[in-house]
């Protein structure tokens, strides 16, 4: 049987996300893979060369659209590093609130595009029924339906509005109860589980050397957090444990990465839950914008020489923003800001744990690695 | 009318209906009913092209979320007859949302190229308008409306599901106004887009 | 509580590693402990030259079990001291991940409590940093087969800086177009954004003059 290459995309509606999937088949089987990244590939990193520390929390907001501010967080920890300032601890539980709202709500992102690439289209609507509530909580908090620009160098923009503490604690409660929903769905679904399980294994170890982290690394059987291995925030004063799945023999297939972020999702409700009650001077306190107990005073040049860095768990993996002081303004602006992103070193490997399947299995192993096309081109 | 392979002995249907048809455009003409026909079929046309706008599927960046949650069922476009397909040469509207490199630049137009007449194309966003944030960019061409002609601008970063479904309240009106005339004319700047150039 | 990592075992874990380090040739290693939230992190800071990073990364992954290659970065320094005129900083990470042992046909999940682990089982974090001198194409060892995780990174790095991989096989464009120029790498510093002076961009500050491909023409 003659081999051809097929290119799927950059216009596609099951790659999530702008490249181009070049697959090699021979007949149905496929058995080589070529990611092509690039098609949004705006040069951040350049344009962040020659802008404010403040003003590049916009531009990390729109790098993973799909979970704005794990991304614009994921920024501020590392010039927080830069600048060497202390944030208040209120502002410390208000952000990880705003980071875990914002987690549910790019699973349910995930889980909504991934149920029509397997076929199920009607939770599509269901998960996005779900994000519009956890979008109109980020919504009261951040201003916006989907770029906050919420934390500042030293604190957040403002305090948790009058009235968000009920309203938070009525919604993530409801949506506990959806998750069963989603759940019954899926796993009564004889056509979901013959097209997931058994298909797309990756093992730890390799995992591990290809770059991988999260979500993905955490269903093939290691519960490996940067939350909890290299501490920020106040992750260690709240009650939780990251999930892990029991994978298969040949390693993690697509059905312990779609249970990974189910249990994910739960995880990080509870989190927002038990949050809003051990927060300092309680929830329902309000503090106008820039108030030492939720913005500290933080210095705004970096001289040459000083470096920032921070490992951060986004939806996705472990993402990490590098920033060298000393740029323009006499420092106002960094030299260098260099972006890790999880999904550019994923999505090469997810391309190789496609070898060997059939070419029906492309949607269902590459959406179960949930690419976001974002971060990948910068 | 005797040129090779003519077969006299088979009734030449085509000749009787192109005869025909000359005869009954003449009589129309001269009673003016073909003018009514003409209005009334291209009101009926221009009714159905703006109440049943098919975009593409295709998801740039941010604002195609939003594009999603346009169609998801809290805002719900369907009810406005917006129905997404995947393949070009299924659609009417060509729904660009996001910045437009340098590398998906020719994917891109031929991607319009692909759509048949009549066709229409929304800039969703400020990266389709002008560039957006990343107007600075080496990489990035300042709004799309430099390789494909725009009819709608929406703007916002990103705009909300209500502003997508004002948009095409626009183009609708716009479709009212001018019909669906076909743009055979080439995008005006012809400068090919050098990569390496800023 | 939540289970984290203790502070004092990553401090202690991190300097016996800088020390292990620092006795290589050419490598300089200290621990540098970064406050974040409410507990410090310790991160292993190593100085190579790129001459000794070769020995340096089969070291690191052979004895200290570094595992994890998370970023590549690679800095242009025109006005820099002459020995450091482009940098590289490369940031690992020690997981400690290793597949599931498997019981009984069962796969069992390895759920380690955090706060016990200790010695070279704790995550660290590495950040080591290479100086190139001035010159015209600098270069550096490729890590490409003992990290694969450093693959992608050093395409990104050569695509975007200009810092060439010795030994990397298979380079080429990721990011930008394949068409781009050769020797175009946008994160130089003689490459300026588009309207970098903003004069050109206050001539015309509304777009009064700039004009869409169709104008003029009715539609």
């Amino acid at each position: 049987m003659a081999e051809m290459w097929i290119s799927m995309g950059p216009q596609h509606p099951m790659t999530h996300g702008l490249w181009t999937l070049k697959v090699k088949v021979d007949g149905e089987t496929v058995v080589d893979t070529e990611p092509d990244l690039g098609y949004i590939h705006r040069g951040v990193e350049k344009i962040c060369e020659a802008r404010d520390f403040t003003q590049i929390t916009t531009y990390c907001d729109r790098l993973c659209y799909a979970s704005a501010n794990t991304w614009s967080h994921s920024y501020i920890y590392a010039v927080e590093d830069l600048l060497e300032v202390e944030v208040p601890e209120r502002a410390e539980y208000i952000r990880l609130i705003a980071v875990e709202l914002q987690r549910i709500a790019s699973h349910l992102m995930w889980l909504g595009a991934y149920g029509p690439d397997i076929g199920n289209l009607s939770v599509m609507v269901w998960c996005l029924r779900e994000r519009e509530m956890m979008m109109d909580l980020l919504q009261e908090l951040g201003g916006s339906r989907m770029h906050y620009n919420f934390p500042r160098v030293g604190g957040v923009k403002r305090d948790l509005p009058h009235g968000f503490a009920q309203r938070a604690r009525a919604k993530v409660s409801l949506f506990l109860d959806r998750i069963q929903e989603y759940e019954a769905l899926f796993d009564e679904s004889t056509i979901f589980l013959i097209r997931t399980q058994g298909v797309g294994y990756s093992k730890a170890e390799e995992m591990v050397n290809h770059g991988v982290s999260g979500p993905n690394l955490r269903a093939g059987g290691v519960n490996y957090d940067v939350r909890t291995a290299h501490p920020y925030s106040v992750y260690s004063e709240l009650d939780w444990e990251p999930p892990v799945e029991r994978p298969s023999i040949k390693g993690a297939d697509c059905y312990d990465r779609y249970r990974i972020r189910v249990e994910e999702m739960r995880v990080s409700a509870l989190m927002v839950l038990e949050a809003l009650d051990k927060i300092p001077r309680g929830a329902d306190t309000y503090h106008e914008p820039g108030d030492p107990a939720i913005l500290a005073k933080a210095p705004s040049r970096a001289p040459e020489g000083t470096s920032g860095a921070h490992h951060f768990e986004d939806s996705r993996g472990e993402s990490m923003f590098y920033l060298a002081g000393g740029g323009e303004g006499r420092g106002k602006m960094p030299y260098r800001a260099s972006i890790r992103s999880p999904m550019f070193i994923t999505i090469p490997y997810a391309s190789k744990c496609m070898i060997g399947y059939k070419v029906a299995d492309i949607p269902a192993i590459m959406g179960s690695f949930d690419p976001c096309i974002g971060e990948t081109d910068r | 009318m005797d040129g090779d392979g003519q077969n006299y002995s088979v009734f030449n249907s085509r000749m009787l209906v192109d005869t025909v048809g000359d005869i009954t455009d003449e009589a129309l003409k001269a009673s003016r009913i073909k003018d009514v026909i003409g209005v009334l079929v291209g009101r009926v046309f221009n009714w159905s092209q703006r109440k049943s706008l098919f975009p593409l599927h295709l998801g740039i960046k941010c604002c195609a979320l939003e594009m999603a949650a346009a169609g998801a069922s809290r805002f719900d476009a369907e009810r406005f007859g917006v129905f997404f397909r995947s393949s070009p040469r299924q659609c009417d509207v060509l729904l660009v949302n996001g910045p437009i490199s340098k590398k998906f630049a020719d994917p891109i137009v031929r991607l319009w190229e692909q759509m048949p007449e009549p066709k229409w194309c929304i800039a969703m966003g400020e990266c389709a308008i002008s560039g957006g944030p990343y107007f600075q960019s080496y990489n990035v061409l300042e709004g799309v409306d430099t390789i494909i002609p725009v009819d709608v601008y929406i703007p916002g970063c990103p705009p909300r599901p209500e502003a997508l479904i004002d948009g095409f309240d626009k183009l609708r009106q716009k479709i009212i106004r001018i019909g669906a005339v076909p743009d055979d004319a080439a995008p005006e700047s012809n400068n090919p887009i050098i990569i390496g150039d800023v | 509580m939540g289970k984290v990592v203790s502070a004092s075992n990553q401090k202690s874990a991190a300097e016996s590693m800088a020390s292990a380090l620092s006795s290589m040739e050419g490598v300089d290693a200290e621990v540098s402990e970064r406050k974040s939230g409410t507990s410090p992190r310790n991160i292993v800071s190593v100085d190579c030259s790129s001459e000794n990073w070769r020995i340096l990364a089969e070291c690191m992954r052979v004895e200290h079990d570094v595992d994890y290659c998370s970023m590549i970065t690679g800095i242009h320094w025109p006005e820099g001291s002459p020995d450091k005129n482009w940098e590289v900083i490369y940031h690992f990470m020690r997981m400690g991940v290793t597949d599931p042992p498997v019981i009984d046909g069962m796969v069992q999940p390895i759920i380690k409590d955090p706060t016990t682990l200790e010695g070279k089982e704790v995550p660290l974090e590495i950040e080591v940093r290479i100086a190139i001198p001035e010159t015209r194409d600098p270069k550096v060892a490729s890590v490409q087969d003992i990290w694969v995780g450093a693959d992608w990174n050093e395409k990104e790095t050569w695509d975007l800086v200009g810092i060439d991989f010795e030994g990397h096989v298979g380079m080429r464009r990721v990011l930008q177009p394949h068409e781009t120029p050769v020797g175009f790498h946008p994160l130089q510093k003689q490459h300026k954004l588009r309207y970098h002076d903003f004069e050109e961009m206050y001539d015309d500050a509304q777009g009064f003059l700039r004009k869409p491909s169709d104008a003029g023409k009715i539609k």
